[in-house]
């Protein structure tokens, strides 16, 4: 695609301050094109904070993010239509139905009338939303709501996704179909930047990892390279935890 | 009195942490207007009883119905909190109300139930003693029937048809308040009703005049609400739930069709916004009809104008109250939604002001011009004003999916939500002025005049809301994922670095200037060269011939010259002054 060009998403020296705290520090990172990149780190560490400077949401006080090649806040449009987004627990259109949300999104991204509706079918067919179609946005579960965020999130055909923490209180049988989808479309050529703190979840499914804490990049780069002949969990938990007071302690009145 | 205690500490404790910034500023202004006011009706108690009944039953009023009409109350520590502790609901009910006699409302009100040791100190030793109690058990009363007020109307609030009664039930009692002057003729009034002395408001006052009953029906009362309160709290339990019919699929094509149909939706489905619309147009409708009580059609033309100009007043948090869903129109490259909310806006509001105003002028037979003058400009106004007020002034709201099981409090920051609905009402009224003048004038000129400032209006605000959502998308969205303002504006540091002297001349001077300008000045003016006289709180038309003019024109310039001491106060000092100061 000739609109492709450089790293799916190349950020350089992103910065973020709230108040004194340094919540992300100069942060560099590179997600090469169609690799499945796994963002891990601990609460608080930063993802979230990166991944909304990534995509627009969240000014950053210094640094720039570019996705193919297009600055997010130099060329908003052109970056924006290439990205799909699933932030962690903002608000939806909240009195309309799961198809509705579809619809007027699609529309509001000026795409034809007859792809939204086919698209939004689809969609709620595959996510299993479709049985929900009385149902408001505001009456549905956290996992329906991941759920339809992520469909918000596909339903232009984006060539990177950004997901926040998209399996949060997702059942199983439904993860397994997200899981699928998402392997698909890295198949196909598209990228995908995944945070979680879930560190087996981005074992099977990511090939490229960045491990975040304190607002800093401390690891990153192939899967393999950065857990060498560990897992990740002993990896990650040896990169950030080092020897933190609380670790491996427990609790007096329940042990014994 | 453990349970009370811990809740009462939890309260300071979230309070600290919640006044800061921008909040507190708000909260200084309050308190010190609610000073004043308290002090005011500390005096009444000096003045006469029957002063202070009636100023302690606007207290109780005001308790009860300013929490519905905007905010929902205070809901620092929320029931849903303790539910998993096992405290019985009247402990629980219990502990909410100590922890909610922390905080500036109760204390200010406190300062105005002082009234009640002051009308003591006038009648005897015991009298004066009795007030003490009194004071306690009183506020005890407002608060109470504050939060079971609250209560109910979020019962109400969970079916179609409760919101809209409870809208109406609102929207008739607080406009046969602003228009307590009819009632007061109808029924021969003169001076002070004798009902005040009925309202459990002046319950303490009876108590404190020597009739000690009224103590223990105090008591009683306090305890009969708390169980009360307790019922209604087991009743709280999760959020309204809306009807499974079948949905209208959306029609539309386009992406301006599509936020219309978003925004109609909403409109239709948000059982908050009907009950709104319902207060709205029964405040309209009540305000403008309740004259004919006393066989005077002169305002009944102007339903139409008022709902309009109570409407965008509730609607003034149109963004805050989405919350943080504006992150999908920043996400959609080039879309904007401004307009499609403004054209929903119209269509929902505008069709029942046209309605309400052609009904009721053709009822009384004109003024046309006038009304059909005022009914575009306002129309439009009030269509621009709302998406520019909201995107300019955003009030931080909790998301609609994290809302507590009390559906009225929109926000945490219910100060902030008053003073924006107050500046809306204020704004919109103005964007008529134009219009209203020239058809009072000129007659039929200001129907076309009236067209253009409305269509001006709708068209340039709500471009400069779209500007403003373009530039400022990320800063509004942090705004309301954080529920804080950041406290950068320059006006505000500058606010910061006065001495307590200086804050409070501009916190008074903003606080307070709007009523001896606005009220007792501009409209009491108004009043005395229509040669009105006697209208209830405008003091000036009490007053003789040239004395009222007189009066009038002083209110104004004390308006004016608070508002210029304020603003001289915060204004701009070259750097080496500001260093030294």
């Amino acid at each position: 695609m000739s609109q492709e060009t450089g790293p799916a998403l190349e950020i350089a020296g992103l910065t973020k301050r709230f108040g004194d705290k340094v919540a992300v520090d100069a942060i560099d990172l590179a997600v090469p094109k169609g690799s499945f990149f796994g963002l891990v780190g601990q609460n608080g560490a930063g993802k979230t904070t990166t991944l909304s400077m990534a995509v627009g949401l969240l000014r950053p006080d210094g640094g720039s993010a570019r996705i193919f090649g297009r600055d997010v806040w130099a060329e908003p449009a052109k970056a924006k239509a290439l990205v799909g987004v699933l932030p962690d627990g903002l608000a939806m259109p909240e009195r309309l139905t799961g198809r509705e949300v579809l619809t007027y999104l699609g529309l509001l991204r000026g795409m034809p009338r007859d792809v939204v509706d086919q698209r939004a079918e689809e969609l709620l067919a595959v996510l299993e939303l479709d049985s929900a179609e009385r149902t408001l946005v505001i009456e549905y579960s956290t996992g329906m709501r991941k759920k339809i965020g992520l469909a918000t999130a596909l339903l232009h055909a984006p060539r990177l996704l950004m997901l926040d923490e998209p399996f949060e209180a997702v059942d199983p049988v439904s993860a397994a179909t997200i899981k699928t989808i998402l392997r698909g479309f890295v198949a196909a050529g598209g990228s995908i930047v995944l945070s979680s703190h879930v560190m087996a979840l981005v074992e099977q499914l990511c090939d490229h990892v960045g491990v975040v804490d304190d607002g800093k990049v401390v690891a990153a780069g192939p899967l393999d390279a950065v857990r060498g002949a560990r897992t990740l969990e002993e990896t990650f938990v040896g990169l950030v935890g080092g020897e933190r007071a609380g670790m491996g302690k427990e609790l007096s009145w329940l042990s014994n | 009195m453990a349970v009370e205690l811990t809740m009462a500490q939890m309260k300071l404790a979230v309070m600290r942490h919640a006044y800061r910034g921008q909040r507190a500023q708000t909260a200084g202004t309050g308190a010190t207007i609610g000073v004043v006011l308290a002090a005011g009706t500390a005096y009444l108690g000096y003045l006469s009883p029957d002063y202070l009944a009636a100023g302690l039953a606007v207290w109780l009023l005001g308790w009860m119905l300013g929490p519905v009409f905007m905010g929902g109350g205070d809901e620092t520590l929320r029931p849903e909190y303790f539910a998993m502790l096992g405290i019985s609901p009247r402990r629980l009910a219990a502990g909410l109300l100590t922890a909610s006699f922390v905080g500036v409302a109760p204390l200010v009100s406190l300062a105005a139930l002082a009234g009640l040791i002051v009308a003591g100190t006038r009648v005897g030793v015991v009298n004066t003693l009795v007030a003490v109690p009194a004071m306690l058990l009183q506020l005890a009363v407002f608060v109470l029937l504050s939060k079971i007020s609250v209560a109910v109307v979020g019962v109400a609030l969970r079916s179609r048809i409760g919101a809209i009664a409870a809208g109406v039930i609102n929207g008739v009692i607080l406009s046969s308040l602003g228009q307590i002057w009819v009632f007061m003729i109808a029924f021969g009034v003169s001076g002070t009703p004798a009902v005040v002395w009925y309202l459990p408001s002046a319950w303490g006052l009876l108590a404190v005049r020597g009739q000690w009953w009224a103590l223990a029906a105090l008591a009683a009362l306090v305890l009969l609400l708390l169980g009360l309160w307790a019922a209604l709290l087991g009743r709280r339990a999760g959020r309204p739930r809306v009807s499974g019919r079948g949905r209208r699929p959306i029609a539309a094509s386009t992406a301006a069709g599509a936020v219309v149909a978003k925004e109609l939706r909403t409109w239709s489905r948000d059982l908050v916004r009907n009950h709104q619309l319902a207060f709205s147009l029964a405040y309209g409708l009540w305000f403008a009809a309740s004259p004919l009580v006393i066989g005077w059609n002169g305002m009944l033309p102007y339903a139409g104008p008022i709902f309009i100009v109570m409407a965008a007043g509730m609607a003034s948090n149109l963004y805050g109250t989405d919350g943080t869903a504006l992150w999908l129109t920043m996400m959609s490259p080039g879309a904007t939604d401004v307009r499609g909310r403004q054209l929903a806006w119209v269509a929902t509001q505008g069709a029942i002001a046209i309605v309400l105003t052609v009904v009721c002028t053709a009822i009384v037979g004109g003024p046309w011009p006038l009304v059909l003058a005022l009914l575009p400009a306002l129309l439009g106004g009030a269509a621009g004003l709302v998406p520019l007020v909201s995107v300019y002034a955003l009030v931080p709201a909790t998301d609609p999916h994290r809302r507590s099981g009390n559906p009225l409090r929109t926000s945490e920051d219910e100060g902030g939500l008053t003073g924006l609905a107050y500046l809306m009402l204020a704004l919109v009224l103005v964007t008529g002025v134009p219009a209203g003048l020239a058809a009072h004038w000129l007659g039929w000129v200001g129907v076309p005049i009236g067209l253009a400032t409305g269509a001006l209006c709708y068209w340039l605000f709500g471009r400069l809301a779209e500007d403003r959502l373009r530039t400022h998308g990320p800063e509004l969205l942090d705004i309301m994922r954080t529920g804080r303002k950041p406290v950068t504006a320059t006006s505000m540091r500058r606010f910061e670095e006065l001495s307590a002297v200086q804050k409070n001349v501009a916190g008074v001077g903003f606080g307070l200037g709007a009523i001896p300008l606005f009220p007792q000045g501009i409209v009491a003016l108004g009043f005395v060269l229509a040669g009105r006289t006697d209208m209830s709180w405008f003091l000036a038309t009490y007053l003789p011939g040239p004395w009222n003019s007189v009066v009038a024109i002083a209110f104004i310039l004390l308006g004016i010259g608070l508002y210029g001491s304020a603003l001289w106060v915060l204004r701009k000092r070259p750097e080496p002054d500001r260093i030294s100061a």
